[in-house]
């Protein structure tokens, strides 16, 4: 018990670290600096002194640059418009306050004549409003690539909201760039002065400054009172939950896309607590930690992409396998990271938590990347977004190709992602297809012994036949249905998914002579092991609005439903043939997943939100063992099994088919909640309490089994701070934590995948803090984690207790200023992210080393083209990206080594990229 | 101001992080061997339980390595694989001769590795052990002397100068009998002596010791049993084989997992 004060005291530290760290950014470090924290005045939210509330923006359609006016375009260019917003919240009119031609005045038009909002009231009561919005257009010539717009650092304009008409002016954007700075969108939305609202309607006030994207990032306020940012605003885009406390972010990398990111589940190490490591090689999933899991890859996270499932239910290297190597990183703008099971949305898997990264692309037009850099690395890249359709309309091709760093390490991947989103009067539809190909080796693990003896190179394998061959296949499509008050989502989407694994952890070690067996010697551990998947599911939501107690009030009712059909096969490989002489494993699982939830967000009043509802799942298994039996206390002497590994017969030789088939099903009950409270500006604190579900490896299931999952209970209490210095806005946030699992996952080194472990509890603190400006946007994050043991109080191994994360990138659109007298600006950005991983505890009572790396990117940028330079590990740092402690046998001595000893996996060493980029046509 | 408040606040962190433990703790030791101590030369004088009085002036003992297990230590048959991975606390690689004729140490040509963790039996490797040369314990294609001894048997006024080589190969090995188990004989059950009971915890730094008693080998050895090798000068020799009652009983001690072989930790 002493222990576990002492652990919570630690996470306590972590987190007023944290605080503490953004406190003395946020505030002076004055007398009265924290008088001023209390005695700041709650929200004024969207009221003025007369009790009218302004109208909000719920959806936006993106105004369309006109093609017509695109080759003389110089420059951003604004049309600004007064708006007559119904008590019903759609536009009833629109003036041209300021023109800037026909053509950008149509395209203004047209498009905020779509644009919904929640009216303007008068008490309780809804009423006409007038607003005035800035249009601006910035010219595709002098826009800055898409991809760098996309998130973190918005666009000046672009999450401006639409003001009221009577409503202070705001002429600056919130980073008081120039326009030019406006990079991706098509168009954006500004706020400058306007004039008087017009007699006989309600003088809204001017809604308070908007998130920006960083900080909307990180905001957890009740209710947003500006419009969403740029991605969400759009009327074609997802409606995101509202946020579940201090452990929700909804990441936009914005600028930090420059920071060298291997792949796209790189995105997730925005998020404090995330640890990657890969030991599988290019194409095999990233194995993540996450606030103090070991969720090896994915089997704790819950993972999607657009709404589509991507853990793999059943895959027998580990259930809930989620490889996101198939999404090109390019075409994501945004990711959710829930830590912790706090919204009744997240379903199966979501024990540490859940990623949903959302897909679009930004820049439309045509873009073409080549990379090439050190160890024959070559990538080619591809993306269109036609003119005029909206951000989620896009084709991603992605070529990769390397021939690795040291021994066994090539590989080559492919991918396809393509979207086509369109609306029809309210509603919006996708439909979406991804193809993705992969095949490359895999050094493996290497004896630590053997490393030091000379007997292996650090960059070296022991079994050069482990790799992978891995693909997916997925179509989905969707509709969204926006009536005034109701959003009706529905989803389906189909999956197809091969996959073969080869991997060596102990090399000769697991195939004792048994006494049935011929004799042998050690034949060699090899695992080849195939999965191949297939999945059809569906997921939906009604989500109704409300008025109540004065507060916009929400209801949502959802399903997600998946079937999924599953044969896997896993045997070891004579290492001298390459003929496989043993069966482990040979199952083909129909599983069923049927999740019901309710999520409200009740208010109170401006300041006070309850978040949470309700999930229920069902989950099914129907599993048929091929290999039901492997062994027989007394074989037949007339009928001797010999080397077979399934057996037809029983003790005594009696016959018995090799096959049996096991079925059950369990059902789980999953309350989540959240406490949300914001009654001081630029202050929320959060509680929430959630339970997860895991399915349980269809390995296991026995026969009408009582509970098939593992749950995980998480409690958690947060502070998040929010403040614009200047033309800085920083955030900080600051959560302790503390999940019990009851089936926790252990890795197993002979079976080469997590398997189950007793209960265990997990405390500790994330903490992040972000500061964007002008020409930087910072950001970093430190979390505590404390694993044990429920029964023991041993630490569970692999898990780091500390994982601190950096990312930062200076930028500037404008260089060269002569140049962009002339119309074109060049561009440059210098980025750079660094990870520190503290020793991480391994069996045995072992300690990992402590992992540092460094990377760097730098960017210019002029027109349509930009050149980056990449170094990844950039001080040449021998690191041990994994780090294991177990039994192994690679003939390192003349007898089996038997005790544990320390294995790891290499890290990359220096590698060096350059890319070229050019963008052809689309707007900005 | 602020830098060293939040100095602090690390500092504070930091001493509580890293704290804790997976449980265990992995170890290195030296290990060593030791024969009987003789009281006089390099001899050992003895009587075994069949009336003769030996004087044994060579016994040495190839050990190709030594493992301690967490297994509870039992009599009986081995009836499981001889190699459980999991199971393992030390290992220690040789190869080593013992001389067990002499109490000088003997030192192992490699430290002994493990883990802070009890163990309860120890297995002694009676092969090959050259890390020249890795080989599966169950291959038959080398096996190197595993015993090397002589000396003299005295009874009722006959004297039996005596010599014995023996190895664990083909010549060791068992067919099985039973069709179902083809595999029910390995010859790694011939070349492990286990287990060996033991009551110990390895410690880092510590020093594992092997005792070796050559007087257990020769006590139930009826000498005139032997076939004779010559005769000038006398000299009977062991088969190295199971041929004779006298070959049976030595290469039956060679395995005796009490009141030959023991283990203790310095």
């Amino acid at each position: 018990m002493p222990c576990l004060h002492r652990h919570v005291s630690c996470s306590l530290a972590a987190g007023l670290l944290g605080l503490v760290a953004g406190l003395s950014l946020l505030w002076p470090p004055r007398a009265h600096a924290q008088t001023a924290l209390v005695a700041t005045p709650p929200p004024a939210a969207n009221s003025d002194s007369a009790g009218v509330t302004a109208p909000r923006l719920v959806e936006r359609v993106e105004p369309v640059y006109p093609p017509e006016a695109a080759p003389e375009a110089q420059g951003p260019i604004s049309v600004a418009l007064i708006a007559t917003v119904s008590a019903q919240g759609s536009v009833t009119s629109v003036e041209v306050a300021q023109t800037a031609g026909q053509a950008f005045d149509d395209a203004a038009v047209t498009a905020v004549k779509r644009w919904r909002f929640e009216p303007a009231r008068r008490g309780q009561q809804a009423v006409d409003s007038r607003i005035r919005v800035a249009i601006r257009f910035a010219s595709p010539a002098t826009a800055a690539p898409a991809v760098e717009a996309g998130a973190g650092a918005p666009p000046p304009a672009a999450v401006e909201p639409p003001t009221a008409a009577a409503a202070p002016t705001a002429t600056t954007s919130a980073h008081g760039s120039p326009p030019s700075a406006a990079p991706s969108y098509a168009a954006a939305t500004s706020v400058p002065g306007g004039p008087p609202a017009a007699a006989g309607l309600a003088a809204a006030p001017a809604a308070p400054p908007p998130p920006t994207a960083a900080n909307a990032s990180s905001a957890t306020h009740p209710e947003p009172t500006a419009p969403q940012p740029p991605f969400e605003a759009g009327a074609h885009a997802r409606v995101h939950a509202p946020s579940r406390g201090t452990s929700d972010f909804q990441l936009e990398p914005g600028k930090l896309v420059s920071v060298p990111h291997e792949n796209a589940g790189a995105w997730l190490k925005l998020a404090p607590g995330i640890l990657l490591t890969n030991e599988g090689g290019e194409g095999h999933a990233e194995q993540v930690f996450m606030r103090g899991f070991d969720a090896r890859e994915g089997q704790d996270i819950e993972f999607s992409a657009g709404g589509v499932p991507i853990n793999q239910a059943g895959n027998l290297h580990g259930n809930g396998y989620a490889d996101t190597h198939f999404i090109i990183p390019e075409l994501v703008t945004s990711l959710r990271v829930q830590e912790g099971p706090l919204d009744p949305r997240q379903g199966n898997f979501a024990v540490a938590g859940s990623a949903d990264y959302e897909l679009g692309l930004l820049q439309r037009g045509l873009t073409a990347k080549q990379t090439l850099g050190s160890f024959g690395t070559s990538r080619t890249l591809l993306l269109w977004g036609p003119s005029g359709e909206s951000t989620g309309t896009y084709t991603g091709v992605d070529l990769y190709q390397t021939q690795g760093f040291g021994q066994n390490r090539d590989g080559r991947r492919g991918s396809l992602l393509t979207q086509y989103e369109g609306r029809s009067g309210v509603h919006t539809y996708r439909v979406g297809a991804t193809a993705y190909l992969a095949s490359f080796h895999t050094a493996g693990v290497l004896r630590e012994d053997d490393y030091e003896q000379h007997r292996v190179g650090f960059y070296d394998t022991y079994d050069p036949r482990q790799g992978e061959d891995a693909s997916r296949y997925s179509v989905s499509a969707e509709l969204d249905s926006h009536y005034d008050q109701m959003i009706v989502r529905h989803q389906v989407f189909g999956i197809v998914q091969p996959m073969r694994l080869r991997e060596n952890f102990t090399g000769f070690l697991l195939d004792p002579q048994e006494p049935s067996q011929s004799p042998h010697a050690q034949r060699g551990d090899l695992i080849d092991l195939h999965n191949d998947a297939n999945t059809v599911g569906a997921r939906g939501s009604v989500q109704v609005s409300d008025r109540a107690l004065g507060q916009p009030q929400r209801l949502e009712v959802g399903y997600f439903g998946r079937a999924d059909f599953v044969d896997s096969t896993a045997m070891r490989v004579e290492a001298a043939t390459g003929h496989p002489y043993h069966t482990d494993a040979d199952l083909s699982s129909t599983l069923g997943d049927l999740g019901l939830y309710a999520d409200v967000n009740l208010r109170a009043n401006d300041w006070l939100a309850l978040r949470g509802g309700l999930r229920g799942e069902l989950l099914t298994y129907d599993v048929l063992n091929r290999c039901a039996v492997q062994s027989v206390s007394h074989p037949s002497r007339t009928n001797p099994p010999g080397d077979a590994s399934c057996l037809s017969q029983q003790d005594f030789g009696a016959y018995r088919e090799p096959t049996q088939r096991v079925s059950t099903a369990g059902a789980a009950q999953s309350p989540r909640a959240s406490l949300v409270v914001g009654p001081l500006s630029g202050v929320s604190g959060s509680i929430g309490y959630g339970r997860g579900v895991r399915s349980v490896d269809p390995i296991y299931i026995s026969q009408d089994a009582k509970t098939p999952f593992a749950s995980a209970d998480s409690v958690e209490a947060g502070l998040s701070l929010e403040r614009k210095l200047g033309e800085i806005d920083v955030s900080a946030r600051s959560t302790l934590f503390q999940t019990r699992v009851d089936h926790d996952l252990v890795f197993s080194q002979s079976a080469g995948r997590n398997l189950l472990g007793g209960a265990s509890t997990r405390t500790g603190s994330a903490n992040t803090l972000r500061a964007t400006g002008r020409f930087f946007d910072l950001a970093g994050n430190l979390t505590y984690v404390h694993a044990v043991f429920s029964d023991t109080g041993l630490l569970i191994p692999y898990i780091p207790d500390w994982v601190v994360r950096f990312d930062g990138v200076l930028f500037s659109d404008q260089l060269l200023r002569a140049e962009q007298a002339r119309g074109h600006a060049a561009r440059g950005s210098l980025a750079t992210g660094a990870t520190f991983v503290a020793p991480r505890p391994l069996p045995q009572g072992e300690r990992g080393d402590s992992l540092f790396t460094l990377d760097l990117n730098a960017t210019v940028g002029w027109s349509m083209l930009e050149l980056g330079v990449s170094c990844t590990n950039l001080l040449d740092t021998q690191y041990r990206l994994g780090e294991y402690n177990y039994a192994s046998d690679f003939h390192s001595a003349a007898f089996p080594t038997l005790v544990p000893v320390r294995h790891f996996s290499a890290g990359a060493p220096r590698a060096v990229y350059v890319t070229l980029t050019v963008h052809l046509g689309g707007e900005p | 101001m602020r830098v060293a408040r939040s100095s602090v606040l690390v500092w504070l962190c930091l001493t509580c992080a890293c704290s804790g433990t997976t449980g265990g703790q992995r170890v290195v030791f030296s290990a060593v061997a030791v024969g009987a101590a003789p009281n006089f030369g390099k001899t050992l004088e003895f009587d075994n339980s069949v009336g003769y009085h030996v004087t044994l002036t060579r016994a040495r003992l190839h050990v190709g390595a030594i493992y301690l297990n967490q297994s509870v230590a039992s009599s009986g048959a081995q009836e499981t694989a001889c190699v459980l991975p999991g199971i393992y606390v030390a290992e220690v690689f040789g190869p080593l001769e013992v001389d067990a004729l002499s109490a000088h140490e003997q030192s192992f040509p490699y430290d002994g590795e493990g883990n802070r963790v009890a163990a309860k039996a120890g297995e002694l490797w009676l092969a090959g052990g050259d890390i020249r040369h890795p080989a599966d314990i169950n291959d038959v294609s080398t096996a190197p002397v595993i015993l090397d001894a002589a000396g003299t048997a005295e009874k009722n006024g006959a004297s039996f100068p005596f010599e014995a080589q023996l190895t664990i190969g083909e010549n060791r090995a068992i067919a099985s009998s039973d069709p179902a188990y083809p595999g029910a004989n390995p010859i790694c059950k011939q070349r492990i002596v286990t287990p060996i009971a033991v009551n110990l915890t390895p410690t880092n730094g510590g020093k594992l010791v092997l005792h070796v008693d050559p007087r257990g080998w020769f006590s139930g050895v009826d000498f005139a049993l032997l076939a004779q090798s010559s005769k000038n000068p006398l000299l009977y020799r062991f088969a190295d084989a199971p041929t004779q009652a006298a070959d049976v009983s030595l290469y039956g001690a060679l395995h005796s997992r009490s009141g030959v072989y023991r283990f203790t930790w310095e």
